[in-house]
This record gives structure tokens, C-alpha cells and sequence, in this order.
């Protein structure tokens, strides 16, 4: 058994730890000391890739109207907006469209248009 | 705590594949992913296959057990109401952090193995189980880095965790055979030190070696040494049961059934 | 690419004829139906299609690689019909058939034609009295025909129309699209698709928004049927506009960089 005050020191502990890796994988921050770096240039670009995949999933209309840029765009976004704790997928494409639009590279209002249509 | 029920051969349901899952031939059992249902109105798909009698096990994938914070009861309550809509004989997360410093990392990140992060893995997991209504199963992730100063090794890690909270385990080889790649894990003598009467079932998916890493992307097709590793597995306990996991790049009816008839054949190698 | 003649009827590919019968959107329902036909994509109960991961199936046109590709990761069946019938390769499509002379850059029509054919007529009753105001009844039946519009669709296309038949359910999505009957049974079950996906897509734009000021009861009722993905601004786009001619310069914003969807390492 253990101790209410050695789980919480054990739990600071291993905040500072999680967070720093956190911080270094998802925000630029530095290596922390121990970990091969080569090793954690392919963690991060396997964390950006598959973030990068749901943002293009949940919003195909956004990555489409981006085309070529969707990729080098989306990973600047990622750097400066890594995601939060508690944050959703969706709120997270939402929020990448928004900076996209922020910085021009998106149209205010994409326009759907529907021309000579008679299905049915 | 009694025994996990045979489960057999099963595969992870998706929404994108759901009809696929329910024309399957040799679908025994399925597992969805808690965080993908709500609770009261499940997909049609599930509800059809309940009434067909196939089990239904949540899979949880953002408990964050191993995380420095106490685990977040309001996921954990999710998972058990999952649970008990489905009524399921049992639930899994795995062992590992999603969030921390807050942020999210979007993924299942290894934790270190050390006597601090298995105290507060334990303390989190007994919270856990207080607030499940079911068994909580623990699954073994990959990892593509590993975590400096580990003072034990993956297996004797989870062996300890059962040992303190008595949690079942969800054994992924993909994963361990991930980490035999990505990070020298010995396959062997991580079975030989894991509990294997509390094997609760076992994983499989596919993966990519991509130059000296492997990535277990769950959206290719399942290697053969993947299926080597759930045949040193089988050669030790027979599992109650073996799930295959496709997330991406969903194959044909027929090459997803050849799948499961490949592990299905692995597990019948040693059934007498 | 093929030049017309009168004497030869032009034979027209399912997804050909599904423009010919309603547009771009019904080629793209059409070419989507063929894709599943082939089993190259799946479309789940809540209407995700995903294509297929296989490595033998070759995109026989341009249209159905780009569904393929928009299909890397699931897309809503609506969705993916909405950006099909709006990307560059149904754009090149269109072009085609323009150059084949079956389809034609056409002119909206104005309700207020058949005033300008009933001056004529009163001019014609006028010049009983001042013979001089005949000169004018050319120019009232022009601009009469003028305002009338004409359709998309020439008459060499009705013609290559009338030659396709629903010979199988790929088809029937051509002629009847996904959401229509054939020997009063619904075409969506054909793909075993339930009603709830078809109805996804919007239904028949009613005509009379030709002739309604500002077509807002038509579109109401489109976007009452085709569910969250139709916007508001679909709507607004769609009534203002009958020229498929121009859909191919909206189609330039889904450009090349769709084909590398899905992408990553």
C-alpha cells in the first residue's frame, strides 16, 4: 500500500514528466533529456499525421477548397494550436477553418452551387 | 471473480464497415468504441447484432488511466452506461495517458515504466473499477518511443498491475509486436511474464514498416508476423477470444473474412 | 474528341446519360452507382461511403477516380454527390458533351416571354390600321423567343437520350437517380440503399421557381429534404442559376489538390 502523499508527490511527478513530453511532441517544446531524437521527430510527425487525418475527415470541404495547401497549412495550424485537453475532433477542424479563414488562405462562405439539377 | 465467457473470433465494429460486420461470416463477438455511442439511441448495426446475440464489448480509448490526473469519472461513467446498454460481460482502456499539461495528445502514449507511474496507473484503474459494472480488461499499446530510466520491463509492469488491482488483460499483439520493432521488446518473455490466466481476450491489426519503424496504423493488412506472435501466444493459453481491428483503408467483404479465417486458423492450431 | 453528325446518334456512357437526363448531379449519382455496383466503395447505414481499398480496380473515367479519391475517408452520400457534380473532371465532362453537341450553354428562361408574343400578336391586330407597325412583330417574337430560354440538353442529345434504356440498376440511377422509381419500385433499394441515404440528396427543384420572383418556396422544400448538409447558401446558388455552363467555373475550386485527399505518412 501506499501513502496519500507518495501518490500525489508520485502524481506531480509524473505530470511534470507526461506534460513535458506533451509539450515537446505537440508544441515545439524541447526534447526532454533521455529520449532519442530521431525517435521523437517520427512520434511527432506520426501524432501531426494522424491528427491532420481526422481534421481532413470531419471536414472534407475545407481540406478540398484547400487542396495542396491543406497539408503545410494545417501542420502550421498545429504547431501554434495544439489541441487541448478536453477538446473535441470536431472543435478542433471547426477551429482550423477558422484560422484558416483568419489568415485568407479560406473563402468567408464557401458556396455550394447546385446548377442544373432535377434528380429525380 | 469468475472466468472471462468464451468469446471466440470477433472484429471491431465501425460505422463505416457496419453492414460488412453483420454479413461477416465468423463474427463471433464485436467491440466498439465506447467514445463513438451515446447513450440511448445506439447505431441500428449494434442493436441488430445484440439481437442476433453477438456480444458487445466497449472498448474505451480516452480514460487516460495512465495519465498523471485522476481519472475522469465522467468517461469512466460513460464507459459503464456503454456497458450496461450493450450489456456487456466486460470493458477495456488501455495502458497509457491521452492528456496531459493540458493538452491532448489524440493518441494511446506509453507511460513511463516506473514505481511512480504504476502507483498512480493502480490508483487510477481501482477508481476505475469502483465505477465500472463490469470487469475492466487493460490493453498493452505500441509504442514508437520509449520513455528514459524504465525500471521494469513491459511485462513485469502489467504482471504488477494485475497483481495489485486483480484487472483482466487485453493482450494486443500488433502492439507487442510493434514494440519488438519500434522499441526491442522481447515478445517471449513478455508473455512468459504476463499473468496469462487473466488474459481477457487478444488483439490483432494490421500495420506498415516504414524504413527502420513500424506503424500499427490499423489500416493495412495483418502481418504474418503478427499472426507469428498470436501463435506464440496460442502455443501458451488458449484465449477466450481474439478480435481483429481495422480503423482505415477498410479492405473487401472477402479479404476482411480471409483475415479473420487466418486467425481463426491460428487459434484452432491449438485447440484439441 | 468525337465531332457531331445528324446521321449518327451519339451512344451515350452511363454516367453520359445521367447528365443528359438531369445534370451534373445525376452524373455523379450515376457514377457513384457504378462504383458500387463494382463494389469499389461501401456505404454504411448512416450513409458514409468509403471507397474499397483495392488494388486491382482501375477508375475506367476521370469522374469515378475522383469519387474514389474523395472516398479515401467516408463522406457523406449527399456530400460526395454535391462535390462530385461540382469538380473539375465533371466540368471536363460537361465539356464533351458540349463539344459532341448534346448539350448546349443554356438560356434562362423569363416568364415575361409570352407578353412579348402577345404584343406581337397586338401588333399584328395594330397593323391592320398602321401597316407600318408590322415591321415590329419580328422584333416582339424575337425577343419572345429570347426570353423563353432554351434547355440544356439539344436535340441531338434527347436523341442519344431516347437510345439508353434502364437496362440494369446502374442505369436506372442514370435515368432515374437514386431517389426515383423504376417499375414502382424505389432505385435506392436496388443498392440496397435505405431511403433515409437517398433522401439525403435534394429532391427535384421544383419548376416553378422559374417563375416564382425569388424561388424561395422551392427552396424551402429542397432543403427540407436533403438533411444538414444542404446549407442555406446551397440554396440561394441553385435558384439563381440554370446554367450548367457555369458550374464548371465552381468546379475550379475543388480543383487538382482534391486528388492527394487522404494523404499522410
Amino acid at each position: 500500500m501506499i501513502g496519500s502523499n507518495d501518490l500525489s508527490s508520485a502524481r506531480e511527478r509524473l505530470a511534470t514528466q507526461q506534460a513535458e513530453l506533451l509539450n515537446a511532441l505537440l508544441a515545439k517544446g524541447p526534447v526532454p533529456a533521455g529520449f532519442d531524437e530521431q525517435r521523437f521527430d517520427v512520434e511527432r510527425r506520426a501524432l501531426l499525421s494522424k491528427r491532420r487525418g481526422i481534421v481532413r475527415m470531419l471536414g472534407p470541404a475545407v481540406a478540398d477548397e484547400l487542396g495542396d495547401r491543406f497539408r503545410p497549412l494545417f501542420d502550421a495550424y498545429a504547431v501554434e494550436n495544439p489541441r487541448r485537453a478536453g477538446s473535441r475532433a470536431r472543435e478542433d477542424a471547426a477551429s482550423f477553418a477558422d484560422w484558416c479563414r483568419a489568415a485568407g488562405e479560406l473563402s468567408v462562405k464557401r458556396k455550394t452551387r447546385w446548377k442544373f439539377w432535377q434528380s429525380n | 471473480m469468475a472466468g472471462i465467457t468464451d468469446l471466440g473470433v470477433g472484429i471491431g465494429w465501425r460505422s463505416e464497415i457496419d453492414l460488412t460486420v453483420e454479413r461477416l461470416p465468423g463474427v463471433d463477438f464485436v467491440e466498439v468504441v465506447a467514445e463513438n455511442l451515446h447513450i440511448g439511441h445506439l447505431p441500428e448495426s449494434v442493436t441488430l447484432l445484440l439481437e442476433r446475440g453477438v456480444p458487445v464489448l466497449p472498448h474505451a480509448v480516452s480514460l487516460s488511466l495512465g495519465g498523471a490526473d485522476p481519472v475522469d469519472l465522467h468517461r469512466v461513467e460513460h464507459l459503464g452506461k456503454i456497458a450496461e446498454a450493450v450489456g456487456a460481460p466486460m470493458v477495456s482502456d488501455h495502458v497509457c495517458f491521452v492528456r496531459a499539461g493540458g493538452l491532448d495528445s489524440g493518441h494511446l502514449m506509453p507511460v513511463p515504466r516506473t514505481k511512480d507511474a504504476l502507483d498512480v496507473l493502480v490508483a487510477n484503474v481501482k477508481l476505475a473499477q469502483e465505477n465500472l459494472p463490469v470487469p475492466l480488461a487493460l490493453e498493452n499499446v505500441a509504442a514508437l518511443l520509449e520513455w528514459p530510466d524504465g525500471e521494469l520491463t513491459e511485462g513485469q509492469f502489467l504482471a504488477e498491475l494485475v497483481e495489485r488491482t486483480d484487472c483482466w488483460l487485453l493482450v494486443d499483439v500488433a502492439n507487442l509486436y510493434a514494440n519488438a520493432r519500434n522499441i526491442g521488446t522481447d515478445p517471449e518473455r513478455f508473455l512468459d511474464e504476463i499473468p496469462l490466466e487473466r488474459l481477457a481476450y487478444v488483439h490483432v491489426a494490421g500495420g506498415e514498416q516504414h524504413g527502420d519503424v513500424y506503424h500499427d496504423t490499423h489500416a493495412h493488412a495483418v502481418l504474418p508476423e503478427v499472426l507469428g506472435v498470436l501463435d506464440e501466444l496460442c502455443s501458451r493459453v488458449r484465449p477466450p477470444g481474439v478480435l481483429l481491428e481495422r480503423d482505415d483503408n477498410y479492405p473487401s467483404d472477402t479479404e476482411i473474412a480471409s483475415e479473420l479465417a487466418a486467425i481463426r486458423a491460428v487459434v484452432d492450431k491449438y485447440r484439441d | 474528341m468525337a465531332t457531331p453528325t445528324t446521321a449518327q446518334v451519339a451512344r451515350l456512357s452511363a454516367e453520359e446519360a445521367g447528365y443528359l437526363t438531369a445534370g451534373p448531379g445525376r452524373a455523379a449519382e450515376t457514377v457513384l452507382a457504378r462504383l458500387i455496383d463494382v463494389g469499389a466503395v461501401r456505404v454504411s447505414r448512416d450513409g458514409h461511403v468509403t471507397a474499397v481499398l483495392q488494388h486491382d480496380y482501375q477508375a475506367t473515367t476521370s469522374v469515378e477516380a475522383r469519387i474514389l479519391s474523395y472516398a479515401r475517408t467516408p463522406v457523406q452520400f449527399d456530400t460526395i454527390v454535391r462535390s462530385t457534380a461540382n469538380c473539375t473532371e465533371m466540368a471536363a465532362l460537361h465539356q464533351y458533351l458540349r463539344d459532341r453537341g448534346l448539350v448546349q450553354r443554356p438560356r434562362r428562361g423569363n416568364p415575361v416571354w409570352g407578353l412579348y408574343l402577345a404584343v406581337a400578336f397586338l401588333l399584328v391586330l395594330l397593323s391592320f390600321s398602321a401597316p407600318v407597325v408590322l415591321l415590329g412583330v419580328p422584333v416582339a417574337v424575337a425577343i419572345a423567343l429570347w426570353q423563353r430560354g432554351r434547355k440544356a440538353v439539344t436535340a441531338a442529345g434527347k436523341e442519344a437520350l431516347r437510345q439508353v434504356t434502364a437496362t440494369d440498376r446502374v442505369h436506372a440511377v442514370a435515368l432515374h437517380g437514386f431517389c426515383g422509381k423504376i417499375n414502382g419500385r424505389p432505385v435506392g433499394e436496388l443498392f440496397d440503399l435505405s431511403q433515409s441515404i437517398v433522401r439525403m440528396l435534394p429532391l427535384k427543384q421544383s419548376r416553378k421557381r422559374r417563375s416564382s420572383s425569388d424561388s424561395a418556396g422551392g427552396c424551402g422544400s429542397s432543403c427540407s429534404s436533403c438533411g444538414s448538409g444542404c446549407g442555406s447558401s446551397s440554396c440561394a446558388s441553385s435558384s439563381s442559376c440554370s446554367s450548367s455552363g457555369s458550374s464548371c467555373s465552381s468546379g475550379s475550386s475543388c480543383g487538382s489538390g482534391c486528388g492527394g485527399g487522404g494523404g499522410g505518412d
